[in-house]
Parts: structure tokens; sequence; C-alpha cells
């Protein structure tokens, strides 16, 4: 057991000046019942924070507090080790009959070594072994929960980012024993599963010789960029989000892109992991300028005080979750672009969601188009012939 | 140890802690509060269950209908008759053709109890207040019939020889034959009802000799039986005018001598009808009504006034009388003016005004005024006459209806005025009510708020009514000579209610008539209402199993129940409460925990039972399960994305327990070859369990409601603890109670195929099965094929080779 005191100490909670700054940010807050503030001031002794259980599990993990407060409190970590303490039971139902949950500790526990790659399609030229790797993470599972009901192709992102890395002669290593980051076990508590998965997937990587591993979902990203280290310290490749990547080879490479013609203004949501807790603001907005005829547009809260979709991962869902996809709609709604773009496949499926739901209940929808970044800049490609008689066909 | 908790509902009862179900439990009625009525039951003041009777009397169950009625009717005979029926008013069949003919329908099944003997008494009488009421018209009748239901000693006190008040005196007997009237007292009389006949309070027994024989509250519903006297010159002392309530006294009470020459009777309401057609039966050469407002403003109901139409009696509107025309002692004519209407007066109608220079003749032998009754309190001490209001009624506080006098009760006409029958048979309950917390609490209740009526047309109308060949009430036979005072209303015969009442569109809920709960097939569990059952005290309700359990269950989310003897049967030994052991009950329903929804509406798609609603508005709203509405099949709660929909039913706890069982006690299935599990709804599980088991060491069974409810989560978290194989079994859609569960569950299990597939495991281990054979093995013949397949030829624990 971690020592409560610890905790605060290591997330530097213990300096706390309960200044309540955090709530102002907290987008929780603004549906009362819920004080970023107050959580800091847990005081009980060891084995008595579930009587906080409730206020902990809300927590979206977002990290928007973080941006304002003075003492540098990483609150989102704090939240974090919180969960680890909380029994089991405190823990919230997760959505969809916790199949993605369920999907990862079965992962986790070493009875299935790989995953299937049938979502590769023919032109697209993958290596068993070499420098970067692209990390598929779960886009398939999602496809078989959402594919139907939200009218969504996850695993096209995958393919869009195969496609892109193909154009810049790079034929990404997909990894078969590959498995899910375990991001929603890390933020629900259960870090033990979570460290096998970090074990398992550091482990096949670096079999094959990544040195470089391209994420297209914020999420993994994070997992693999902050969370694995603190597991496994002897491998640690360089991790970048694809729109990072991306955004380093726009001069001089051999990307272009067809014009985006008159649907070319668009907004970017910037999801929390990438955003507010890698940093990562401007590599995805320079992709999207790079794009011909688009002109991107900024919603009211965004960059570091954006605002999350409502769900971290699968972790949790309920009505506030609904709240804040409203709201966030809206607001990319009223900058008048026709596109929300975003660089996480999760808030994309949230987004689509809150879309699909308006629908079913007939009530108005925020009309605008929900796209992921990299499929959008896959689709906007102009296949050079030349290179694609070059390049080698499926391997 | 701890209570067990049983959970109880939708036709099941079920033990935590174990899968073991007491099947068919009759607990429908149960949740059936009447959250929407149908229009009909809306609308019957008097709070009679019309659809629940008129949809027993549409299967035949004609003795039950008439139980149905008589929960708030002690009058069914004369309801079936003479009421004004607001139900048929407000029918939404009336939408399509033709209202249904509920009153007919109503006196049909009455009719068929005339000659029954009359019932033995109530038994119970647990009460020592006795109640006086004074008066035995409808009013005094029906509180006296709640009041001795509830156990109180009552006795009726009437001043004329016969009991029955108005409903003798004031009502003709072609429109109510003695013979019903009769029949319904004597019955009455039966149940336990004490008749002083012959007795007038006031002259013949003082209210202090009342006080004295022990009568804590006395009632008085005397009615309005005095007609306000004529205001025209001489009428009083003229041979030729009669007050139309004394004629109509006489004739009802056998007086048939003849009417001779012209008939004007004067006024608009039920008196002046009756008192013309009686005339008309009498000889009368023509008879007139003279009403100084228009027909749309006749009090008299519409089919009466068409009737005496019919029998050829006259209307006069906007026509008052100002003078007697008189020929020595014989009255000659009327001089009538001609009416205006001017400003709406208090009644809300528009007050009639006479045009002067407007005179003219009308020729009268006799004239009948029937303009208005006031109460009649002959005899009455100075205590009482200082309880009469200025229009000659008794004044009651309206929300009690206890007079200025502690413990004296006033209902019916002679507070309100004449009015219909059923609207004195409601202020008879009221009163009753009323008393009844007087003498229990020390004060009158106070009567709540009557519900607003709902727009009968928010009820959507069934794709296909049933529609027969049109059809309304009987015909009326026509007067005939020698046979005047014959009832005219023609009776439906059997075949004919039936088909008139299956034209009913049952609207709303389950009708509540419960002739399930004492006539449930297997008696599992019978539930019991209270006696007395007003809808203010229709909470507690006594469940009793012969043989299983008795509880007492309230409409709550959960109780406490007692089991009584001969309980246990059916249940695991070591979970089985004994004798006298206290259990927990709760109802089976899908609860919402509010904060968790996010009102994305999928669980309303799947609700079989349109038991789910969405309130609230936008991102606001929320899921709202209807507990009269659901029957806890459990649908919701796979489809909903965020577990905000729970079932009761099954609850995390039970989930977990059965894991544990399947995997033999511990987390995960350590050997190689786990168990097969199987995810069975009750209906396929049940009978061949038995086999199953023979397999122990291989086969668990978890029983679902429907498994419907089964996700792709749960198969995919059966498989990670290391289930061998997992199949679910359920009932094909067109057998499946629930609707859609096959359909649900295929979806979820084909689900799981997938993303077991993707993440590289063998999805042919998830199988489901909608076995159709219903004389076979349902279940057995796919499980045995998974065993054989996983296991091969090896013996299972018990050395047996699986086939």
């Amino acid at each position: 057991m971690r020592d409560l005191i610890q905790l605060k100490k290591a997330t530097q909670a213990a300096l706390c000046l309960e200044c309540g700054k955090c709530s102002t940010m907290c987008p929780l807050a603004r549906f009362g019942g819920f004080s970023a503030a107050r959580m800091m001031s847990i005081h009980e002794p060891e084995g008595e924070i579930h009587g906080h259980a409730a206020a902990v599990q809300r927590c979206l993990t977002c990290g928007a507090c973080e941006v304002r407060c003075p003492q540098g409190v990483r609150y989102t970590e704090f939240v974090r080790g919180l969960r680890v303490e909380l029994p089991e039971e405190t823990r919230w139902s997760c959505p969809h009959g916790a199949v993605f949950q369920e999907s990862a500790r079965w992962a986790a526990e070493g009875a299935v070594n790989g995953r299937n790659s049938s979502w590769l399609e023919d032109g697209l030229a993958v290596a068993e072994e070499g420098e970067v790797a692209l990390f598929v993470g779960c886009l398939p599972l999602f496809d078989v929960v959402f594919g139907s009901e939200l009218e969504v192709q996850m695993v096209e992102i995958a393919r869009s980012a195969v496609r892109l890395l193909n154009q810049l002669g790079i034929e990404p290593v997909v990894v078969a024993e590959e498995r899910c980051c375990g991001h929603d076990l890390l933020w629900s508590g259960e870090e033990e599963t979570f460290e096998k998965l970090a074990v398992a997937n550091t482990t096949a990587f670096e079999e094959r010789g990544v040195r470089h591993l391209l994420t297209t979902c914020a999420e993994c990203c994070r997992t693999w960029r902050l969370d694995y280290p603190r597991y496994v310290e002897s491998y640690q490749p360089r991790v970048q989000h694809i729109s990072e990547f991306l955004a380093e080879r726009l001069e001089g490479e051999s990307l272009s892109f067809q014009d985006l013609g008159e649907a070319g203004t668009m907004t970017f949501h910037d999801p929390c992991r990438l955003g507010r807790q890698l940093g990562v603001f401007d590599a995805p907005r320079q992709v999207m300028a790079s794009l011909p005829g688009s002109e991107v547009v900024e919603m009211e809260r965004s960059g570091a005080d954006a605002q999350c979709c409502g769900t971290p991962g699968f972790i949790q869902c309920n009505r506030d979750s609904r709240r804040l996809q409203t709201q966030r709609l809206a607001s990319a709604a009223a900058t008048g672009a026709s596109k929300l773009v975003t660089a996480c496949p999760k808030c994309l499926i949230h987004f689509r969601c809150a879309q699909a739901e308006d629908r079913l209940n007939e009530r108005q929808a925020a009309e605008i188009q929900i796209e992921d970044l990299t499929v959008l800049a896959a689709s906007l490609l102009t296949i050079d012939k030349e290179a694609e008689k070059d390049s080698p066909s499926k391997r | 140890m701890s209570a067990p908790v049983c959970e109880i509902g939708g036709g099941e009862a079920q033990l935590a802690g174990c899968s073991l179900l007491i099947p068919d439990v009759q607990s429908e009625p149960l949740p059936i509060l009447p959250v929407e009525p149908a229009p009909c039951t809306q609308a019957c003041p008097a709070g009679i269950n019309v659809k629940a009777y008129v949809s027993l009397i549409a299967e035949g169950r004609f003795a039950e209908a008439l139980q149905v009625v008589r929960q708030h009717c002690p009058l069914p005979g004369v309801c079936g008759r003479i009421c004004h029926h607001p139900c048929e008013t407000v029918c939404r069949r009336g939408t399509v053709d033709e209202p249904i003919s509920i009153r007919s329908l109503k006196r049909f099944v009455a009719d068929l109890a005339v000659d029954e003997a009359p019932p033995a008494p109530w038994p119970l009488v647990d009460k020592d207040a006795k109640v006086a009421i004074v008066g035995s018209g409808p009013a005094g009748l029906t509180a006296a019939y709640d009041l001795r239901r509830a156990g109180y000693p009552v006795t009726i006190f009437e001043a004329e020889a016969e009991a029955g008040g108005m409903l003798r005196y004031g009502i003709t007997e072609y429109r109510l034959p003695r013979d019903v009237l009769d029949s319904e007292i004597a019955y009455l009389a039966g149940v336990g009802l004490e008749f002083e006949t012959g007795c007038r309070v006031g002259r013949d027994l003082q209210l202090e000799e009342m006080l004295e024989q022990g009568y804590v509250a006395t009632l008085l519903a005397v009615g309005a039986q005095r007609g306000r006297p004529l205001r025209v010159p001489g009428a009083e002392a003229c041979a030729g005018v009669e007050d139309a309530l004394a004629f109509l006294r006489r004739v009802n009470q056998g007086d048939r001598s003849p009417v001779r020459g012209r008939v004007v009777v004067i006024g608009g309401g039920s008196t002046a009808v009756e008192a013309a057609r009686s005339a008309l039966r009498l000889g009368a050469d023509s008879v007139d009504i003279l009403y100084r407002r228009y027909r749309e403003e006749l009090l008299a109901d519409e089919e009466e006034i068409r009737a005496a139409e019919s029998e050829g009696i006259a209307f006069r509107f906007l026509v008052a009388p100002t003078r007697l025309i008189v020929e020595g002692e014989a009255l000659e004519a009327l001089e009538c003016v001609r009416v205006g209407l001017g400003e709406p007066d208090a009644s809300g109608r528009r007050s009639p005004i006479q045009i002067p220079g407007s005179e003219f003749r009308v020729e009268a032998d006799r004239v009948l005024a029937a303009i208005g009754q006031a109460a009649d309190l002959e005899f009455m001490p100075p205590e009482i006459l200082a309880q009469v209001s200025e229009n000659e009624l008794l004044r009651v506080d309206p929300l009690t209806t206890m007079t200025g006098l502690q413990g004296v009760f006033a209902a019916g006409d002679a507070v309100s005025g004449p009015a219909t029958v059923i609207d004195a048979i409601a202020a008879g309950h009221q009163a009753a009510e009323a008393i009844q917390h007087y003498l229990e609490e020390g004060r009158p209740s106070i009567a709540p708020q009557a519900p607003e009526l709902r727009a009968p047309l928010e009820y959507g109308l069934p794709d296909s009514p049933p529609l027969t060949a049109d059809r309304g009430r009987p015909e009326l036979r026509s007067l005939k000579a020698g046979a005047e005072f014959a009832e005219v209303e023609r009776p439906f015969g059997e075949a004919e209610a039936v088909e008139e009442a299956r034209r009913c569109l049952r609207c709303g809920p389950c009708g509540e008539c419960r002739v399930c709960t004492p006539s449930c097939r297997r008696r599992h569990i019978m539930v019991r209402f209270p006696v007395g059952d007003g809808s203010a005290r229709r909470a507690p309700i006594l469940l009793r199993a012969p043989g299983s359990i008795a509880m007492s269950l309230s409409n709550q989310s959960s109780t406490r129940a007692q089991l009584l003897p001969e309980s246990r049967p059916r249940l695991l030994p070591e979970v089985a409460p004994s004798e006298g052991d206290s259990v927990e009950v709760s109802p089976v329903r899908v609860q919402i925990v509010e904060e968790q929804c996010r009102g994305c509406g999928r669980c309303i798609e799947v609700c079989p039972f349109g038991a789910i609603t969405l309130s609230g508005e936008g991102p606001d709203s929320v899921a709202r399960v209807e507990p009269s509405l659901c029957r806890g099949c459990n649908l919701c709660c796979a489809i909903c994305p965020t577990a905000a929909a729970e079932p009761n039913a099954l609850s995390v706890t039970w989930w977990g327990s059965r894991l544990a069982d399947a995997f033999d006690g511990r987390a995960e299935a350590v050997n190689e070859a786990g168990p097969i599990v199987v995810l069975a709804c009750q209906r396929r599980a049940g009978s061949i369990e038995p086999t199953l088991y023979q397999h122990s060491a291989h086969v668990e069974v978890i029983r679902f409601r429907c498994v419907g409810q089964v996700d792709a989560g749960m198969l995919v978290e059966l498989y990670r603890r290391g289930a061998s194989s997992v199949l679910v079994a359920g009932c094909l859609t067109e057998r499946c109670r629930f609707g859609e569960g096959a359909h649900q569950a295929t979806e979820q299990v084909a689900r799981a195929q997938r993303l077991i597939s993707l993440l590289g495991g063998g999805q042919d281990r998830v199988r489901s099965d909608w076995s159709v054979d219903r004389a076979g093995d349902p279940i057995e013949t796919p499980v045995l094929r998974m065993i054989a397949e996983v296991f091969g030829a090896r013996p299972d624990k018990t050395g047996r080779q699986p086939c």
C-alpha cells in the first residue's frame, strides 16, 4: 500500500494552498457537486480514503486544473494514485459492459498472444522489423462495438497512417504481438494488470528492433511516452503521435495534398492526453494548416484550456460526459467550421456518439463533421504514381 | 445470519445468493398502480374501474365483472340504468364510431345477479363506534356500504316505509324497475347493512337518543326531497298546480289515477322530464315542458330528453310562466312570456330575462312545477337547521363533508342540490372516508384534489381497433297500452354484451381487475388486497403463497416480509428462510442511476413494454422507468452504454457469486479446460438442468430472466476467466416472452465472437443456441456437442465418458 502522505508529496498535492483556482478550470465543477480543490484536502489516514471514492472516481483526469495551479500540483497523478488505493467495488461500471477493459485484462494475462491484422489492405506496405513502428491500438475492437451503430470505420485510421508513412518512404513495423496499451486500466487503478501490458508491449517492440514508435491515438501516445518508462526502464523508444511526426516532415518532403475546396474551414479539438499532458498543441494544427485550402479556426477553450470530450478512454460515461460533449460540439459548430478534427480515436467516438444520440432522440444536433486528423490527411494525399510503382506491395 | 433478499415481480420471485426461482409468482397486480387509468375509469365520479369490468365482460367473466363494479358501487343495477355515464362521454371508441355502451354492460352483469339469494353478511365487524346514516338514497347507501366494509356497524334510518330514497320515490318504474331496486337493497341488507325504515330522525328518534345508543357519527343523506313552489300569483291555492316531485312520489307509491287533459310541466331537470313522461303514461292528452333556457341547457340527461321527445312530449324553450288563468275553480291556461338571455349567472349559464309585451297563452288543465328542490329538514332540531344555507341545503365543509356540528356529516343531494345518482355515490364515498378518518383519528380526512382528467386522445389509437358492427345502446321499447310503466330500455343479451365489450380499445395499462390474484392457476403466490381498498390506502398488499411465502409488499422499492408456515419449497435448503424469518422483498424492476444516465434513448428502443421514457430537456434528459410497465427483462441493461440501467433482479453481487460458482470458488479457472458455461433464460434452463449437472465437472448454468440481458463484456469476461466454451441459450423471438431477447443476445454473441477473434481467441467457443424443439432437450444437445468437442474423449471427473 502506498502511503497517502507519500502520494501527496510525490504529486505535490501536499503543497496545495486550497486557493480553488483548479475548480475554476474544472469542467465538472461547473455542473456542481464536484470540487477539485476539496479533494486536495483529503487528509484521512491511510485506509479511510474510500469516503471520497465517489469524487475520486468521478474526476475526468483531463488535467485542466493543473494549468492554473500556482503550486504545480500534479492533480491527475494524485487522483490516479488514489484510485489504486481505492477498493475495487468503488470503481465505476465501465461503459459498454466493460468490454474493452475485459479485453485488456485478457490480453494482460497472456492467454492470447497477438492480434489479428486483417485490417491491412492491398497497397499498404508494412514491415516485420525495423526502426519505425506503428502502434495500432484498439482500433479494430472499436469497429466491432461501434462500427454499425455510429457508422465509423476506425481501422481506417491505421490504414491512413500506413498510407502516409508509405508516401514518406517508410514501411512501418506492425507488431503482431501488440496488446492494448492499458491506458484505461492504469487510469482506473488496475496498476498490476497495466504493468503486465507494459512489459508485454515493450518486449514485443524491442524484439522487432523498434527505436521510434508512432501512434494515432493520443492516449496510447501518452501511455507509451510517460507511463511505460516508469515500469520498464530498459527499453524507451522515441514515442510520437503521428501528427508530430508529420509536422516535422511537412517541409521539403514528398507529401502533397489535394485542395480541400469549399469544406476548408476546420477547428481542432485538443485531446487532453495529447495537448495538456504531452504538450502537443502545434503539430496537429500545422498538419491541418498544410492542407491546401484549409483554414484553421479556434474554438472557445482551445489549446491548454481545451475542454475534455467528456470521457477519458472508456473509463466512465455518464450525464457529465453527455453535457460536456454537447457543449463541445456546440462550441465547434459556433466557429462556423465545417469539420471538427481531432487526433484521438476515442474523442472521435465520443463526439460521434453524442451526435448519433441527438439524432436518435430527434434533438437538434450540432451539424459538424467530426474527423480524425490522420484520416483527413491521408484522404487528401495525392499519390505519386512513380513512387507507388517502386514501393513494395504488402508484405 | 442476515435475512436473505428475495426479489419478486414480473412473474418470479428470486432469493439472492441462489439461482433458484419461485416461478410464476402472481405478483402482476403488484406494480400496477393506476398511473394513467383509462379515460372511462378516470371519468367515473365514483371511481368504478370501468375498463376492468368491460374487459372481463369481453372475456365472458360476468360474475367477476360484477365484483369489480361492486368495489366502488353498491348499486350496479341502478347505475346500469339511470347513470348519466360520464364514462361513455369520454370513451375513445367514440372517436372511431360509437362509444362503448358501458352503462348497458353494467346493467347486463347486474341483472344476472337479480335473482340470486342475498349474500352472507360480511364477517368483519371489528369496530365499536356505530355510525348512523340518515336517509337511504344512493349517497347514504354508499357511505353505509363503505363503512360496513371497513368493519363499522352501520344503521340506516329511513323515514319512508321502504329504503331507496329518491331512487324509489323520484325515479319512475319504467326507468328503474322496483324489483331491481329491491334486489340491490336486499343485497346490501344481506352483506350487513342495518335498515330502520319508517323512522324519521327528529320525529321518531332524536339526535341525542342516537348518541346515547352509541352512534358516534351521523351522516345526513336526506336528499333534496322538497320541491320549490312555483312563484306565480295564486299558484299555491290553485288545485290544478302541483309540485312535480310530490306527483312523482304518488305515482311511484303506486297511485295510478289517470291524468286528464293538457299537462304543462315547468322546469328543465330530470324531475321535469320524469314527471312529464309519467303524466303521459297516466293518460294526459298532451304534455308540454316549458323551460326558460335553451335546449342545450336542459339539466336532464340527453338520452332522457330524446326518449321523452320520441314519446311525444313537446319542449318549449325560452318561456317563463307569469300568471295562472283560472275559470271558476278550474285552471284554464298559463300566461307566459318570452325570455331573452342576459349575462351569465353564478352557474355560468346566461340568466333569463323576461321580454315585456311578449305574453302569450299556453292552454293547461294541469301544471306540474319542477323548478328546484331543497332539503326536507322537517322535524330536524334547531342545531341542524342552523346548518342550512340560504338555498335551503345543508352546509358542510366541502373538504371534509362535516357540518358545523362535531361528528355530524352530510352528503348527497341534501348538500349539492339535485344531482345524478353517480354523483351521490361519489359523495357517499367521500363522506365514508371522512367519517372513518374522524372515528380513527378524531378529525375528518381532507378529500384529495381530484386529479386532472387527461385528454382522452392523448392515448394513441391502436393500429387496428377491434371493429365490429356499429352498436350502441339497445333500442328503447315503444310505449304500449297496458304496460306503460314497463321498463323502456331493452337489455343486452349475453352474446350482444360480449360483442359490445369486445369493441373496447383497452386504453391505458392493465385494467387492475385483479381477477388474476385469487384465480392464479398454479396458486404459488396470491396477492390479497386490503379490505375497503380505497385508492388512498392501496399500498400494502398481503402476498400469500400456499406452500411458499407470504409477505407484505408495498409498492416501494423494497420491504420486509415474513414467512408463514409451510414455507420453503423450491428453495435450496441452505438459503431457504425458515418459518417466521424476515425476508427482504424487492420488486424486480430496472432502476436508472440518474447521474450515470446520458439520456441517449437506446433503452427506449429496446424496451419491449414501452416502460421507458426520457424526461428533461437536451443534455439533461434522463431515462425514467415506469414501474407499472417494467417487467424486469433487463434488455435495457445490456444496451445501456453507461450501466445507468441497473438490473434489480441480477445485481453485481449476483453475477459475482455466479462467476465464483462457475469457476469453482476461484477467481479464474486454473486447469486448462475450464468449465463450459451456459447462460440460459429460465424458461429453457429449468427442465434440463438436472441432466446438465451430470456433467457438473464441466458445465455451469447461469440463469437469466432473459438472455437478452447478456452483453459482450460478460462473454469476454467468462472467456477471460477461463471458460472453455460459452453457450448462450434462449427462446426464439416468436417464443421469447420479452420479444426481443433473442435478437439482442444474438447481436451481443456476434460482437463477442468478433472481439475474441480479433484478440486471437477461438471465436467458435462462444456460441448461441435458439433451439425450437420444445419436446426435446432444448439445451442439452448443443451443450453435449460442445462437451464432446472441448474435452474430446477424455473422461470427466466422475470418470464417465462424455458423449
